[in-house]
Formats: C-alpha cells, sequence, structure tokens
C-alpha cells in the first residue's frame, strides 16, 4: 500500500487505502478497503479519534 | 443511508474489541472500527499527531468516485457533533441530484431552502457548510 506524503486535500481524489477493522456485528476481524466502497457506489465517512478507552 | 461509516484510531483491532465489549456507551456500535498503528491512514488524512503517536478528531466525507468532499478537525478534547456530520453528509447527496443548487448555512434536511449559485458563490461551499 502506497501513500502520499503530502495530506489529502478536500476536492482531491482519496488514494485507495484499506484498514484493519473489527467488525461488532460480526464479532470479528474484518478489513475496510476504499477501493471496494468506491466500486460499490458507497460514501464513506471516517471518522478518527486519538485513543479507545477515553471521553468525550 | 448507504454509507459506509468507519471509526479510525491508532489502536489495534484487538483493543477495539475489548473497548467494544467493556464500554456500554458502545452498545449500539454496528460501524467498522479501523485499526491504524502505525499512522499510515491518519498521515494520509493529515491528522497524525507525531508528538503523541494518536490520530487528532477527524472526520471525513468520501464520495463515491473518491474526491474528498469534507473534512473537519478538532483538538483533543472537544468532540464533533454527530448531528453536524449527518447534515454535511445529506447535503453532499442532495447536491450530487441538484449540482446547480448550494446549500446554506441553515440547511438542515431535504425540503430546507438552497441557493443557486453564480460566480461569487464557487469556491465559497466549504465556508457556507462549516459556518
Amino acid at each position: 500500500m502506497s501513500e502520499e506524503l503530502k495530506p489529502v486535500s478536500v476536492g482531491q481524489s482519496v488514494p485507495d487505502f484499506e484498514l484493519t477493522t473489527y467488525d461488532p456485528v460480526a464479532h470479528d476481524f474484518s478489513k475496510f478497503s476504499l477501493a471496494e466502497a468506491k466500486k460499490a457506489g458507497k460514501w464513506t465517512i471516517l471518522f478518527f479519534y486519538p485513543a479507545d478507552f477515553t471521553f468525550v | 443511508m448507504g454509507a459506509e461509516l468507519v471509526t479510525v484510531s491508532t489502536d489495534t483491532e484487538f483493543v477495539h474489541l475489548a473497548w467494544k465489549r467493556d464500554e456500554k456507551e458502545l452498545a449500539d456500535v454496528t460501524y467498522k472500527m479501523g485499526a491504524d498503528p502505525t499512522g499510515a491512514v491518519s498521515k494520509l488524512f493529515g491528522v497524525y499527531d507525531p508528538a503523541s503517536g494518536l490520530a487528532l478528531r477527524g472526520s471525513f466525507i468520501i464520495a463515491p468516485d473518491g474526491t474528498l468532499f469534507n473534512s473537519e478537525v478538532n483538538f483533543y478534547n472537544m468532540g464533533r457533533n454527530i448531528d453536524e456530520l449527518m447534515r454535511k453528509f445529506k447535503a453532499n447527496l442532495y447536491l450530487t441530484r441538484k449540482a446547480d443548487e448550494g446549500c446554506p448555512s441553515k440547511w438542515k434536511d431535504d425540503g430546507d431552502a438552497t441557493l443557486r449559485p453564480g460566480p461569487e458563490m464557487v469556491g465559497r461551499v466549504h465556508e457556507a457548510l462549516n459556518k
């Protein structure tokens, strides 16, 4: 997986990436792939936060 | 609503599993919890904080063609308003159907008043959505 050195800006095309995920519905580990979401015609909402077991 | 919601932190997927199991606030969570321990994806979106190795509170909306449509980043101790994120997402959906209109700052949902942008509106949608 290659990534840009400069962060993506609004209006730019986000390069495809993958993330290992925990899927609470399947109770299993899984992967999120932007390429797959795009193929399925879906919007993606990414919600970053500092750390689990914290507040807010 | 037809979107893939993924939360991301630099915790591993194992911590996500444990947190989901422990924290009752997360009981209704159905979205995938992404693990970014190397910070690669956080860096891609410019939210990686090298001082702490953690991700800042950033929300990003990506269109089905891969274009980054929305970005909001806050510093640590301020939570984001999920209603606002949903408002943005609904506005995105609305605007993909009505490409010649603009959703002004008080727009909340289908049926609210919109604008028909002229040349002076070009490039100002981001500010209007983030007022």
